[in-house]
């Protein structure tokens, strides 16, 4: 292969980065094998790390706790002769007490453990009712903005000053007039391979949650955010939480919000959806509660109709 | 001509924050300044070290070393010393509280210093952005940033056995350098690698947890193919860094990792999980992870292992990379992050 030079090198590391999440993401979806193995390994640790320190399978953890919550007061005595007969003599004298302490203990342990399973079903009932995680896939993810969007959110943010980050990025639609404007950007998505064919034409677009990468953003970190994608099926606190968090990551900046209005779904796409979104005119009142000053901007795209763009300087 | 008080908590070999402290009298004293050492046990290197309880009249200027809760930041917060803060980092207690209840103690008493520090100190000077955005949050108001002080070596000439390839991690058996991951990585990539191995480098820092990790590699079927040689002499690391295919760091948090810069200096090639530090130091020179699960990086190491080209790159641009590190590179900046605090 030809080597890069220097002035690629950082475009050609993004892309090897990129290929290599998008491999890896291909062969676990290919493969079950592999999700089988990880999961194996993940239990394999979560056997010898102590309690707490290793993964979330609340299953495993409570199996642990269950054997745990047992406490043997048969002490081992060794088998060295004059130290065993010692050892024996000391249990003997001792047994008495320690069996009504540790009967007392494990009864208080078991009454806990039964807790803690009852609490750890409770939730599950919970997650089923809600069924959050079941009807993935039942309808299609929302499509990609165009292009005229994507000349609009770069006309807003064309002199703006400080790195914009395009949270819910794609393929990079949102990111390519920006960068071919020269501004500094970068993408954010949480599918690894729907941002290859950006990353192999030189954007700067990482896979990632798009949400934990604006938690952890610092404060005035970005001139900008947009915000697209994962947007459309935030519920109320999840949005409010983008919006506070959106707000402290630009500082004085701004912050652009693309999505389509829920009102427009047809009625499958209602009915199945994960979660109901919120319409531009809901995000803008959020901003405006806020205090910053809110536009509603009118694009070309039969779907992202109005974008919603609130300036905090 | 100014004096300076340096105050390290111990003086030892084979320690990256006394190394630094040895290096940085030596950015003093070529400004014609006077230095002393003060630390809160005797040194097991042959330099003079003033006790903090024999630490009576201070020097003009104080520059206090901080990576762990000390006496010696006790002293300054007790007298309300102007002591600049150095600042290298301290471990979140909950990255190790559930395997060192013993350890957490000392963590936790560092941090909370740093809020007693902020209001003193007439300027810190970080190890790299992150730390300074840590001492930026907590309130410190002129943070400085310059490299930790290290004598980067080149290495020796690569030995690299492609047909049974080195995974090598440099530093302390600790949780939060997730040791765990590294093994968890080398079974997933024995499956297309059989005669891969992981070589760590550093002493344990938790019995608890070294425990866990050889438990861990047994019951994963790769006990075989994971040394632990512990901490390990120059020459020694020098060997292990020339026979390595790869340096892969996991590590969930770091303040700067000289490791990592050794590698890249060594010619090794870096690939490491993108937390905390690690792009900061790394920059474009290693292939950095959002995702660490088992078998995304074994497909990156698989990756550098079977592409000539991209080894090679990550090598030359890892030489290029750890110049930005170099003795006189961190030295000159030091002198600019201390600039106006050394009378002549």
């Amino acid at each position: 292969m030809t080597q890069p030079n220097a002035t690629d090198s950082q475009a050609y590391i993004n892309r090897v980065r990129a290929e290599i999440e998008a491999e890896a993401e291909t062969r676990r979806r290919r493969d079950p094998e592999l999700q089988r193995q990880e999961r194996e390994i993940e239990r394999a640790w979560i056997e010898v790390a102590p309690p707490g320190a290793a993964g979330s399978q609340g299953e495993l953890l409570l199996d642990r706790a269950d054997r745990l919550s047992m406490i043997d007061v048969d002490a081992p005595l060794g088998t060295k002769p004059g130290i065993r007969q010692l050892k024996g003599s000391i249990r003997k004298g001792v047994y008495w007490y320690l069996r009504y302490v540790t009967d007392q203990v494990n009864a208080l342990n078991n009454v806990l453990t039964r807790l803690l399973r009852r609490f750890d079903e409770r939730i599950s009932s919970l997650e089923d009712a809600a069924a959050v995680a079941d009807v993935g896939g039942l309808v299609d993810p929302v499509p990609e903005p165009d292009g005229a969007v994507a000349d609009t959110v770069a006309s807003i943010l064309a002199d703006h000053a400080g790195r914009v980050v395009v949270l819910g990025c794609g393929s990079g639609v949102l990111v390519r007039p920006l960068h071919d404007a020269g501004v500094a950007v970068h993408g954010v998505d949480v599918d690894a391979l729907a941002i290859l064919p950006g990353v192999r034409s030189g954007l700067d677009l990482r896979a990632g949650e798009p949400a934990s990468h604006l938690a952890a953003a610092r404060a005035g970190e970005f001139g900008a955010v947009v915000a697209a994608g994962f947007v459309e099926d935030l519920g109320p606190a999840a949005a409010q939480r983008v919006v506070e968090q959106a707000i402290a990551a630009v500082g004085n900046g701004t912050v652009v919000i693309a999505t389509g209005d829920p009102a427009d779904r047809d009625v499958i796409d209602r009915e199945l959806r994960v979660g109901r979104g919120l319409s531009p005119a809901t995000w803008a009142y959020l901003f405006g509660r806020t205090g910053a000053t809110v536009d509603l901007v009118e694009t070309a795209d039969p779907r992202l109709r109005t974008l919603v763009v609130a300036r905090l300087a | 001509m100014s004096s300076v008080d340096l105050l390290v908590p111990e003086l030892k070999s084979g320690d990256a924050i006394g190394a630094h402290t040895l290096l940085l009298r030596d950015v003093f004293v070529a400004q014609g300044a006077t230095v002393r050492f003060v630390a809160q046990q005797p040194s097991s290197m042959n330099e003079d070290v003033l006790l903090v309880s024999a630490w009576k009249k201070p020097g003009d200027l104080i520059v206090l070393q901080h990576g762990i809760g000390s006496l010696l930041a006790e002293a300054v917060i007790k007298r309300r010393l102007p002591a600049v803060l150095n600042y290298h980092n301290i471990t979140p207690p909950e990255f190790v509280e559930a395997w060192d209840a013993d350890h957490i103690a000392g963590l936790r008493w560092g941090r909370a210093q740093l809020h007693q520090l902020a209001p003193l100190a007439p300027r810190a000077v970080a190890d790299s952005q992150y730390n300074a955005n840590e001492l930026i949050d907590v309130g410190f108001a002129d943070v400085r940033v310059a490299p930790v002080l290290w004598n980067v070596r080149k290495g020796n000439d690569r030995q690299v056995d492609h047909d049974a390839p080195v995974i090598l991690f440099v530093g302390r058996v600790a949780a939060n350098k997730c040791h765990h991951d590294l093994i968890a990585a080398l079974a997933a990539l024995t499956t297309t690698h059989p005669t891969a191995r992981l070589v760590v480098v550093g002493s344990p820092a938790s019995e608890s947890y070294q425990r866990a990790l050889d438990a861990f590699a047994k019951r994963l079927g790769v006990g075989g193919h994971v040394d632990f040689v512990g901490a390990v002499d120059d020459a020694t690391l020098a060997a292990h860094l020339a026979n390595a295919a790869v340096f892969l760091c996991l590590s969930e948090h770091e303040g700067f990792c000289v490791p990592v810069v050794e590698a890249m200096a060594a010619g090794v090639p870096v690939i490491a999980y993108d937390a905390a530090v690690l792009s900061e130091t790394v920059g474009d020179a290693g292939i950095l992870l959002g995702d660490k699960t088992p078998h995304a990086v074994a497909t990156a190491v698989a990756r550098v292992l079977d592409e000539p080209g991209l080894e090679q790159h990550l090598i030359d641009r890892g030489r290029q990379r750890a110049d930005d590190f170099s003795l006189a590179v961190s030295s000159k900046a030091h002198r600019a992050a201390f600039d106006g605090l050394v009378a002549r």
